[in-house]
C-alpha cells in the first residue's frame, strides 16, 4: 500500500449507504438520543441495503469519496428476509475488487446497526472517521475530473 | 426544471443549529432552484396547509422538504403535495434534523452538512419521474386449505364478513387431528364436544350457504396471484351423497370387505365402505377404492342395494373429479404430524407390542377408537403400569433441537385420564424438559405430581435408552434408562415432537411457498407476521406453520382471515405501491440471477421472450435483483442507478 502524507486538517468524506428499516433509523436514532459524532458522513437512504450496486460504491471513489460505509441490519433481522446476506455476499467480492485497485480496506467497510443502535451508529461513523484520517486521502482521487 | 426548497426551522431544533439565510444564500448557484421558503414548523396544520397553498401558487416542477427524518413525516408531506396537485413521488426529504442538526456540534459544520444534504436532495429529486399506485381488481372470495380448528375458524370467520370460500380437506372427515380425541388439556373438555359447533356451522350454520365444502380434495395446480388467484382442485370420489344420506349404515354392514382403519392407525378394521370413526362428519360413509371388491373386478353391489334411501344416494361409478376456482387469496391450515420414532428404534416403536404414540394412544382413549375407549394393551388387559416418554426427537440436535410446547401437557392430561380410569396405575414420566406454558399450563401438571401413582423422572439423553420386551411374555415392556436403571411398564407412550406433514412438501411446490429448514411454511416474519406466508396472498393458519396448541391454532385461523378482510375489500381496488423493480427488456440478457436473488418470487421468466419479468403485485421493493443484475436492465423505481449516483456525487462534489 502507498503511504501518504496527509495533508494538515484534511476531513475525510464519507458515502454511507443506509437501509431505510434498520440502519437509517439507528442513525435517526442517534439524533434522537444527540448522540454527537463528526459531520463527515452523507447517508444515502436505500430501502435494503441488498441495493446497493458496487458500482455506486466505486462512483463515490471516483466521484471524492475517501470512505464508504454500507450499514444493513443484523443477520437475520433483515426487513426483507436476506437482502443484507446478499450484501454481504457481494461486499467479499467488492472488497477484492479494490484490493486490485489499491484502495484500502478500511476505507470501505459493511456493518450492521439496528433501529435501536443509534450510539453503535454513532461510533461505527466516529472509528471510520478516525481510520480515514490516519489514512489520509484516496491515493487515487482525482475528485471527480476525469485525468 | 423548477425546485421549491422549504426548509422546516422545528421551532428553534433546525433553526438554532442551522441558518436558513445562510442555507439559501449557499444555494444561490444552483439555478434549478425556483424559490427557497422557511416555516416554523412545516408538519402543524397550519405548516401543512401552508404548503399545500405555497405549491398550488407556485408550481413547482420538484418539491425538497429539508426537515425531519423522512421516517417521521414523509407519507405526510407525500398527501399534502397530492392535496395541492403535485404527484407525490416529485419530492425529497432532506434529514437535516436527527442526522444533521441534533448530532453536529460545530455550528459551521452543521451548517455545511446540512446545506450539503439538501444540495444532494436538490440534485436527486430533478430526477425524480412521477409515479402512480397501479390499481387493480380483485377477487374476494378464499381457498382454505385443511378443515382442521385453524382451517375452520378462518372458513367461518371469512364466510361470517360475507366472504365465499372454497373449503378443502385431503380426508374424508374435518375436523382435524383433534376431533379424534377424546378430551383436551387443560380442562378436559370434550374435544368432537368442543368442534362440533365449528363443524355443524360449515354445514347449516348461519353462513353455511357461503362455505363450499369439498372433501377427499387437493389442489394440483395454482396460477396467478394476489389478488387473482386461480386453483385447480382434483376431488377424489366418495361414492355416497353426504347431503341426502342419513348416516344409518346399512351400507356398511352390508359390504363384505375390510381393511385396517387408517384413522385408528390400522389398530382396528373397516369395511370398504365406511365411516371413518363413529360421529365423523360429514356424517356419511364413503367408500374405498383399495379395499372395496369391485376394484378386484367384482361386480359387487351390496351397499348400493342395502341403502334404504334408494339407488340415488350411492354412486358406485362416481369417477374424479377436478373442479377449477377463482379465489383472491388462499390460507394454508394443513395441520402436522409427528415425528418418525422409527427413527430412535432403541425405543422400540413398531418392534415392541404395547410401544405405542401419543396419537396412537388418543384413539386407544377416545370412544370412537378402535377399543371403544376401553384402556387395554394388546393382550386386552387393563395396564397396571404405563410409562411416558416426553420429547421423544425434541430438544435433540440429532433430531430436532425444537420444543413442540404442547407434548407435557397432553402426557400430564393422559396421566388425568389413566388414574381416573384405572385407580390402581402406576405412572412413570421420564422427560427431558418440562414446558408448560400458559396461565392454565401446570394444572395438570400439580395434579399429576400430587398423587402418589405418578413419579417423574428426568433424563438426559434419550439415547440412553433400551426397550426391550419382558421374558414373561405378558407383553411387558422394561426400560433402561443408563444410569437411572430399569423399570417395568406394561404400556409405554412416546410424545414425540411435532413434525411437518407429508404432503407439505407437494403442497409447498404447488403454491409456490417455501418451507423452513423443519418443513413447516415458512412465515413472512415470526412475530410481525407468522399468519403470512413470503408469497403475498397466501396466508398461514395452525401447524403447519409451527407446533402450537390448538388455542393458537384458532387464533391463526382468525389472524390469516384478518389478512384476508383487511387486504381484499369487496368493490375496493388492490392498490400496488410503486416502488418496484421493472425490467428494461431491451438490455435484458435473460442470465437470471435476478430470480435467483428475489426472496418474493416476484421475478419470473418469460420463456417466449427469454427475459425477466418483474410481478409488480409481489415485489417489495427491496431492489436487491436491481444491484444484482450485470446489464443494468432492472430499474429501481424511486431508487434508480441515476438518481443515487447524482445524490452523491452532489454530496462529494
Amino acid at each position: 500500500m502507498i503511504r501518504h502524507n496527509v495533508p494538515a486538517g484534511f476531513e475525510p468524506k464519507i458515502i454511507g449507504f443506509l437501509c431505510n428499516w434498520c440502519s437509517y433509523a439507528g442513525a435517526d436514532k442517534a439524533g434522537t438520543a444527540q448522540i454527537a459524532y463528526p459531520p463527515n458522513i452523507h447517508v444515502v437512504r436505500v430501502m435494503c441495503s441488498g441495493r446497493v450496486d458496487p458500482q455506486f460504491v466505486l462512483q463515490a471513489y471516483h466521484k471524492g469519496a475517501d470512505g464508504v460505509l454500507i450499514l444493513a441490519c443484523h443477520p437475520g433481522d433483515c426487513h426483507y428476509k436476506e437482502g443484507n446476506y446478499r450484501t454481504a455476499q457481494r461486499n467479499r467480492l467488492l472488497k477484492l475488487l479494490l484490493g486490485q485497485f489499491g484502495i484500502e480496506e478500511e476505507r470501505c467497510r459493511l456493518d450492521y446497526v439496528s433501529a435501536g443502535e443509534g450510539e453503535r451508529f454513532a461510533r461505527i461513523v466516529t472509528e471510520m472517521v478516525e481510520s480515514l484520517r490516519r489514512l489520509g486521502p484516496l491515493a487515487t482521487n482525482h475528485h471527480g475530473k476525469e485525468a | 426544471m423548477r425546485v421549491g426548497v422549504y426548509f422546516c426551522n422545528c421551532g428553534i431544533n433546525i433553526a438554532g443549529r442551522i441558518d436558513p439565510e445562510q442555507v439559501k444564500a449557499r444555494l444561490q448557484d444552483m439555478p434549478e432552484v425556483d424559490y427557497f421558503e422557511t416555516c416554523g414548523f412545516l408538519c402543524s396544520e397550519d405548516g401543512k396547509r401552508f404548503l399545500a397553498e405555497d405549491i398550488r401558487n407556485k408550481e413547482p416542477a420538484r418539491v425538497v422538504i429539508a426537515a425531519c427524518s423522512p421516517r417521521d413525516h414523509e407519507a405526510n408531506f407525500m398527501r399534502v403535495l397530492e392535496s395541492a396537485g403535485l404527484n407525490p413521488y416529485l419530492f425529497q426529504m432532506a434529514n437535516i434534523r436527527e442526522q444533521v442538526a441534533w448530532v453536529t456540534s460545530d455550528p459551521e459544520r452543521a451548517l455545511s452538512k446540512g446545506v450539503s444534504a439538501i444540495r444532494s436532495a436538490i440534485a436527486r429529486v430533478r430526477l425524480h419521474e412521477p409515479l402512480e399506485k397501479q390499481k387493480l381488481d380483485i377477487i374476494p372470495d378464499v381457498l382454505v386449505i385443511g378443515a382442521g380448528p385453524a382451517g375452520l375458524k378462518a372458513a367461518l370467520t371469512l364466510a361470517a364478513a360475507d366472504r365465499r370460500v372454497v373449503l378443502v380437506e385431503k380426508d374424508p372427515v374435518i375436523g382435524g387431528k383433534p376431533v379424534r380425541y377424546e378430551e383436551l388439556f387443560p380442562a378436559m373438555e370434550c374435544a368432537p364436544c368442543m368442534l362440533e359447533p365449528l363443524m355443524g356451522d360449515v354445514f347449516h350454520g348461519e353462513h353455511a350457504d357461503r362455505v363450499e365444502l369439498l372433501t377427499q380434495t387437493n389442489v394440483v395446480e395454482v396460477t396467478g396471484y394476489y389478488g387473482n388467484f386461480i386453483v385447480k382442485l382434483r376431488q377424489q370420489p366418495r361414492h355416497v351423497d353426504p347431503v341426502q344420506c342419513i348416516g344409518c349404515g346399512e351400507c356398511v354392514a352390508a359390504c363384505p370387505a375390510s381393511a385396517p382403519n387408517e384413522f385408528n392407525c390400522g389398530m382396528s378394521e373397516r369395511k370398504g365402505i365406511d365411516f371413518p370413526f363413529a360421529g365423523a362428519l360429514p356424517y356419511a360413509p364413503y367408500l374405498d377404492h383399495q379395499t372395496c371388491v369391485r376394484g378386484k373386478g367384482d361386480e359387487c353391489r351390496l351397499c348400493k342395494d342395502a341403502c334404504p334411501l334408494g339407488p340415488d344416494i350411492i354412486d358406485l361409478d362416481a369417477g374424479e373429479l377436478v373442479k377449477e376456482r377463482n379465489v383472491g387469496a388462499i390460507i394454508v391450515a394443513t395441520g402436522a404430524g409427528l415425528y418418525d420414532c422409527s427413527a430412535l428404534p432403541n425405543l422400540g416403536y413398531g418392534r415392541l407390542p404395547n410401544v405405542y404414540t401419543s396419537y396412537e394412544f388418543e384413539r386407544i382413549l377416545s370412544s370412537t377408537g378402535p377399543t371403544g375407549g376401553e384402556l387395554v394393551t394388546k393382550e386386552g388387559e387393563p395396564p397396571g403400569s404405563v410409562a411416558i416418554i416426553h420429547c421423544v426427537g425434541s430438544l435433540d440436535d440429532g433430531h430436532v433441537p425444537y420444543c413442540s410446547g404442547v407434548c407435557c401437557q397432553y402426557a400430564f392430561k393422559f396421566d388425568h385420564l389413566l388414574r381416573s380410569r384405572l385407580p390402581d396405575i402406576r405412572i412413570t414420566h421420564l422427560y427431558r424438559q418440562l414446558v408448560l406454558p400458559g396461565k392454565d399450563g401446570t394444572t395438570l401438571y400439580r395434579e399429576a405430581v400430587t398423587s402418589h401413582a405418578v413419579d417423574l423422572i428426568r433424563y438426559e439423553n434419550i439415547s440412553e435408552f433400551s426397550l426391550y420386551s419382558c421374558n414373561s411374555g405378558n407383553g411387558g415392556t422394561i426400560i433402561s434408562v443408563g444410569q437411572y436403571g430399569k423399570l417395568n411398564a406394561d404400556l409405554v407412550i412416546l410424545c414425540p415432537a411435532i413434525a411437518a406433514n407429508q404432503g407439505a412438501a407437494t403442497l409447498a411446490e404447488v403454491l409456490d411457498v417455501s418451507r423452513d429448514r423443519w418443513g413447516f411454511f415458512e412465515e413472512l416474519h415470526g412475530r410481525l407476521d407468522a399468519a403470512q406466508s413470503k408469497l403475498m396472498g397466501v396466508y398461514l393458519a395452525g401447524t403447519c406453520q409451527s407446533p402450537m396448541d390448538i388455542q393458537q391454532a384458532m387464533q391463526q385461523g382468525m389472524a390469516a382471515a384478518g389478512y384476508v378482510l383487511a387486504g381484499l375489500i369487496p368493490g375496493r381496488k388492490l392498490e400496488i405501491e410503486p416502488i418496484t423493480a421493472a425490467v428494461q427488456t431491451d438490455r435484458c440478457g435473460g442470465c437470471r440471477v435476478c430470480i435467483a436473488v428475489c426472496p418474493y418470487k416476484a421475478t419470473g421468466f418469460d420463456e417466449e421472450s427469454r427475459k425477466s419479468a418483474v410481478n409488480p403485485i409481489l415485489c417489495h421493493g427491496c431492489g436487491t435483483c436491481v444491484a444484482a443484475c450485470p446489464a443494468g436492465a432492472m430499474e429501481g423505481h424511486h431508487f434508480t442507478f441515476a438518481e443515487i449516483t447524482a445524490e452523491q456525487e452532489e454530496a462529494l462534489g
